[in-house]
């Protein structure tokens, strides 16, 4: 069962009170939560700090989420996002991005249902993380290093990965 | 020069004038008749008085009536407008050449017929009016089209407001709905208040957020309707949707005796189907019935509700004693825009999104209404 004080959610939406309150929500259902209110403001947090799912508004001012979200993947790899839509734009959505987005999610959005698609994410993040770990780990071990060298770079993956 | 001919030979001369003339007038009537026995048109004759004298076999078939119903009926009587009809033959009058002009007839059945009409004054050798000779077309059908055309541009008009008002509602909406959650997971864990208050504060958050939900229903079918999206089929019971609606519409009813009927048994009645689609034709048809019966300020208003399987269709019955619909405003209800309720309590819209929902479901819409008494609309919808 996933822990959800260990699943760190960022939220990008411009609709500040909505924000504040689904914020408020997913604290309260136990998670960790930041939340911003563009994508300027999530890239610069998402440099400073690890997240495991991204909660992105498509349509914002500035840039938009399919970008935003393209974005954070180059900043953390593993971040899964869920993208919120609005009615209609939900093909375009998919057109622009399918591959990148963990779900596309139709706005206004079901609050249990979003509180699933997170821990869903969260899974499939560590499930992609492990393997990659995993994956790693093998190269090293069979790159000929010694057994010190091996320990310093497991220790550097991890940081990587932020795994603890 | 006078002629040299003798008698016999003038008169035989003169008879066989007469008898090409004869021939003549022969061919000449027998090419009216074929004209007025075959042509689509309606082509009459009058006196001066605009008596009818002559009636085509296609102004029969354009406006139901018979030539011996008609013969002896002034023209004007039958036109929608009798006083435009008079203008028309005036200008006529003043006239050498055809008048014409787009002017609608009424048929026997109560009908409204477009007609393009051409008038001609017929004068005598002297030059006096004797009469009227016209031909019309029936324009109903284009005009019908034309119509239809004018509806299509309006609705996807509206479309586009309605689309665009909804994706605005659609954010506070979203915002409520998070609030209404916030507030009763806040109630739930909430030390120092009584049971009492927590269920109280508890049920109040969730119904705020059921009827958030409801008009999340309504923006997303607004929007689909702009868009003209398809039905979501599915299989469900229609008893338990149709009680659900009425349920939705208690809070209208409160202060006021308005029995709702609903005439159907208890056990489910499975239907396939869009369930939101029809959710929002009864809420809908609902609430303009106990409109209705408000309006008419009865103490024994009623609603019925029943349903009943009509071959491969499922018939629904939405009766009400209320106000009723005139007869001649009966049509102008599937009109866009057409309300009788004042601004703020009317958009003219429901009557037409049900139609054009049911339409969507392939199924069909009626109503059947006398003023004074009550309204029966019927939505007949396919079982499967
Ligand atoms: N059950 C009814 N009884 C009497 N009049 C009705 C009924 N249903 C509809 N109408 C008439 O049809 C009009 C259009 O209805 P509708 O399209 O639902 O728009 P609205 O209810 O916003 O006026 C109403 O304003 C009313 O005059
Ligand atoms: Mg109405």
């Amino acid at each position: 069962m996933t822990n959800d004080k260990d699943v760190k959610v960022l939220l990008i939406d411009d609709e500040e009170t909505l924000l504040e309150y689904l914020s408020k929500r997913l604290l309260r259902e136990g998670f960790t939560v930041k939340a911003t209110f563009s994508g300027e403001e999530a890239i610069q947090v998402a440099g400073d700090e690890n997240f495991d799912v991204a909660v992105v508004d498509l349509k914002m001012p500035g840039i938009d989420g399919v970008e935003t979200q393209k974005r954070l993947k180059k900043i953390q790899p593993f971040l899964q996002c869920i993208v919120l839509t609005g009615h209609g734009s939900v093909e375009s959505a998919l057109e622009s991005g399918q591959q990148d987005a963990f779900k596309y999610c139709l706005k206004p959005i079901d609050y249990e249902a979003l509180v699933e698609t997170i821990r869903e994410a969260y899974e499939k993040r560590n499930e992609l993380l492990n393997a990659k770990f995993r994956e790693k780990v093998e190269d090293i071990s069979s790159s000929g290093l010694g057994a010190r060298g091996i320990k310093r770079a497991i220790n550097e993956l991890r940081k990587t990965y932020g795994i603890d | 020069m006078e002629s040299t001919d003798s008698p016999q030979d003038q008169l035989k001369r003169v008879s066989q004038e007469l008898l090409s003339n004869k021939i003549q007038l022969h061919q000449t009537t027998v090419y009216l008749q074929s004209i007025l026995q075959n042509s689509n048109d309606l082509i009459f004759a009058t006196d001066v008085d605009g008596v009818l004298v002559s009636f085509s076999k296609g102004g029969e078939k354009a406006l139901g009536y018979t030539w011996e119903e008609l013969a002896g009926s002034f023209i004007r009587d039958l036109a929608d407008d009798p006083l435009e009809f008079d203008k028309l033959t005036k200008a006529s009058r003043e006239k050498e050449s055809a008048v014409r002009l787009e002017l609608p007839f009424r048929g026997k059945d109560g009908q409204t017929i477009h007609c393009d009409i051409s008038l001609i004054n017929l004068t005598n050798t002297e030059g006096k009016t004797v009469g009227t000779v016209a031909i019309c077309r029936d324009i109903t059908h284009w005009k019908k089209l034309q119509e239809d055309l004018i509806q299509i541009d309006r609705l996807a008009e509206i479309g586009r407001i309605a689309s665009g008002v909804a994706h605005e509602i659609n954010n506070p909406l979203a915002i409520i709905s998070e609030i209404s959650g916030w507030a009763g997971a806040v109630v739930s864990d909430a030390k120092g208040l009584s049971e009492e208050d927590r269920e109280e504060l508890e049920t109040a958050a969730r119904r705020i957020g059921e009827q958030t939900e409801r008009c999340k229903a309504i923006t997303h079918q607004l929007l689909s309707f702009a868009r003209g999206s398809g039905p979501d089929i599915a299989s469900f019971d229609i008893h338990s949707l149709i009680k659900k609606t009425v349920s939705f519409l208690e809070p209208q009813l409160k202060f006021k005796s308005i029995d709702i009927v609903l005439n159907f048994e208890d056990e489910a009645l499975p239907i396939k189907s869009d369930p939101k689609m029809l959710e929002q034709v009864f809420v809908n048809l609902v609430s303009n019935a106990i409109y209705a019966v408000k309006e008419k300020g009865t103490d024994q208003g009623r609603i019925e509700l029943k349903i009943s399987r009509a071959g491969p269709n499922m018939e629904i019955m939405i009766s009400d004693n209320g106000t009723g619909i005139p007869k001649e405003d009966q049509k102008k209800i599937f009109d866009l825009f057409y309300t009788t309720k004042p601004p703020g309590k009317g958009t003219g819209l429901g009557v037409p999104i049900c139609r054009n929902i049911i339409k969507k479901l392939d199924g069909e819409i009626s109503v059947e209404s006398q003023e004074g008494t009550g309204t029966t609309f019927t939505v007949s919808i396919p079982v499967s």
